[in-house]
């Protein structure tokens, strides 16, 4: 459910830049979000579709999600590999001492305006 | 047509305000716990049992957060601790500016450690820093042990699991081994506590673990 502010704050980022830019409106938004950052990927865009009429220069944008699968490191033997599903233990030595290198992201990457 | 680059974590806002928060609590030598769960885990008991003793020893002030009601915050009241209740009308998290405003009716200041009781969800917390200091997840026994790879964002972020209800165990299906190795493979560092509030068990170890996290931040 708080996929909603999370809309909102989409909404303020992307209304702030696009007038910094002297934009006229803004035609898509470009977003990354990692599976671990608790976003719910079809409840966000469906947040974002209803409210985002509330901005004018948000009106006719579209929201386009760059979904990232988690990665990870382990931390004694160095190896990088997905984690599979929430599960990180190593393949090559079966160790569990790991840390993210990717998959927590919830950025907004870049707009395109006219 | 032009693409304007931003990069930007969508959630700056918030970690703006919680890392001013964090600045300010820093300054004043105050230890910030954000406690999370399901609804039902048990975070208001663990709070009601503890909170009494440790107040002879320490400073204490609890925010609660709850969509609707009071009823936890009269529940710690009775502790003697100053409590804040924060009702956030629906919405399923709290937030860095609803702490920060509920700490202008909490002499927060003068505080060796505040509780933060976040609402009772396993999602939408885990996206909202409140410039705490540790996170605490609560899991129960009546829960599944799996609840970990299910809410992964949460037991990702949590410094401290509490496994809550033992004293159920022999009922039902939990397996306190299974549910550490999945916490585990989320996050390695994770410590893990077991509690009953009913029979006591466990709660001196949690009340020691408080002690220390309150003595780190001196």
């Amino acid at each position: 459910m708080h996929e909603l502010s999370i809309a909102m704050e989409i909404l303020e980022i992307v209304e702030r830049e696009a007038r910094n830019h002297g934009a006229g409106g803004v035609r898509s938004i470009l977003l990354k979000v990692g599976d671990l950052s608790g976003v719910e990927i079809s409840s966000l865009t469906y947040c974002f579709e209803a409210i985002r009429g509330e901005k004018e220069v948000t009106r006719d944008a579209d929201l386009i999600v760059d979904r990232v699968a988690v990665r990870v490191r382990c931390r004694p033997c160095g190896e990088s590999f997905p984690g599979h599903g929430p599960l990180v233990r190593c393949p090559a030595c079966g160790g569990l001492d790991t840390e993210l290198l990717e998959g927590d992201e919830l950025n907004v990457v870049e707009i395109e305006v006219e | 047509m032009d693409s304007i680059k931003l990069e930007r974590r969508i959630l700056s806002r918030n970690d703006v305000l919680a890392g001013d928060l964090r600045d300010r609590f820093r300054a004043r030598g105050v230890a910030v716990l954000n406690m999370v769960s399901s609804p039902g885990s048990g975070k208001t008991s663990l709070l009601e049992r503890t909170l009494g003793g440790l107040s002879e020893e320490m400073r204490i002030g609890v925010i609660e957060g709850d969509i609707q009601t009071e009823n936890d915050a009269r529940r710690i009241a009775r502790t003697g601790v100053p409590v804040r209740q924060i009702q956030t009308g629906g919405a399923c998290h709290l937030e860095a500016a609803m702490i920060a405003e509920a700490l202008k009716s909490l002499q927060w200041e003068d505080l060796d450690l505040l509780v933060i009781e976040n609402v009772g969800n396993l999602v939408c917390p885990s996206a909202f820093d409140l410039g705490e200091g540790a996170r605490v997840v609560l899991i129960s026994t009546t829960e599944g042990d799996d609840k970990p790879l299910k809410y992964p964002a949460m037991f990702h972020s949590a410094h401290l699991m509490v496994v809550n209800k033992i004293d159920l165990l022999p009922y039902t299906d939990f397996s306190v081994d299974t549910a550490v190795e999945n916490a585990r493979s989320l996050n390695p560092d994770v410590k893990v506590l077991r509690t009953s509030c009913r029979t006591g068990e466990g709660l001196e170890v949690w009340n020691d673990w408080v002690r220390s996290f309150v003595k780190s931040r001196d």
